[in-house]
């Protein structure tokens, strides 16, 4: 799968298996910048239901390196804030794995 | 650092990350064990073992017409390279090898080889077998299971069917009532 660049104030999000079957592609972009912990809120509100069927058994990467989603929404009440979601960045839905 | 091949050479479209006695990759081309095993073998191995995952034809007697895998293929590459490295490490292995098949696999065809070679057969064995485990709990590769009516992704986790595979045309309302609590929970897959 090759994934065209996201436009300008953009950042690419890619679904996966179940997220790809739910939303029926296999990526988007969004408008950035986005905080992380926002993310689930707005998917859920382009795709009503995603969070309970897919994106509450799902883990997620920032440019290939997975993030801790509690610690990020424990900390976007705090002065340091959660991780911002920048142009450009490749945030990736990772469903239960099923390989082999 | 790993070297990247991607499309590499000839006629395969095999994506590889590789170090010395290490090789990971993804490929949609049927696999081959002979060249798994040749790229194991050592001089210094006196134990070579070979691991295939197959296709099974059914999932609780529901008959599977073929299998499907889709993989983040640079994550999935990393993921592999860093369990390869682990248990090459942790059981004093001479080389691994582990390349995954993506793609449509029909039943009954290799979606797995894991090659290990180590100086005596107790460590090539352990090895083999934990690299397996850790690669289904980890790689981020996806299966779909093909039924007479229909796809449905498969988890290792908790051996369940995850979300059905939707087809065109059909309206998204099938979303709400389907989510595979009808499969019997703890069951292994491959």
């Amino acid at each position: 799968m090759s994934t065209p660049k996201a436009p300008a104030g953009h950042f690419t999000i890619l679904y996966f298996a179940a997220a790809s079957s739910y939303t029926r592609k296999d990526h988007d972009f969004l408008p950035a910048p986005l905080a992380f912990h926002m993310l689930f809120d707005v998917l859920d509100q382009k795709y009503p239901g995603l969070r309970e069927k897919v994106l509450d058994s799902s883990a997620v990467t920032v440019n290939l390196e997975y993030v801790d989603m509690e610690e990020e929404v424990a900390k976007k009440d705090r002065a340091d804030g959660s991780l911002a979601l920048k142009e450009g960045d490749e945030v990736g839905i990772i469903p239960p794995v099923s390989s082999g | 650092m790993a070297d990247e091949v991607e499309n590499s050479g000839q006629t395969t479209d095999e994506q590889s990350l590789s170090e010395p006695n290490i090789y990971v990759s993804l490929t949609s081309n049927p696999l081959d064990s002979t060249t798994a095993l040749s790229r194991v073998k050592s001089s210094k191995a006196g134990a070579v073992v070979l691991f295939a995952g197959c296709t099974r034809d059914n999932f609780n007697s529901k008959t599977v017409t073929h299998l499907s895998y889709s993989a983040y293929a640079p994550l999935a590459l990393r993921t592999l390279l860093s369990i390869a490295r682990s248990v090459h490490s942790s059981h004093s292995l001479v080389s691994i090898s582990v390349t995954h098949r993506l793609g449509r696999v029909d039943i009954g065809e290799e979606s797995i080889l894991i090659a290990v070679s180590a100086p005596h057969r107790a460590a090539a064995w352990r090895a083999g077998e934990e690299c397996l485990e850790r690669v289904k709990e980890k790689a981020e590769i996806w299966k779909e299971e093909w039924f007479e009516d229909g796809g449905m992704w498969r988890s290792n986790r908790d051996g369940q069917a995850g979300v059905p595979v939707v087809k065109e045309g059909q309206d998204s309302g099938e979303h709400a009532h389907v989510d595979g609590q009808q499969q019997a929970p703890g069951r292994e897959n491959a």
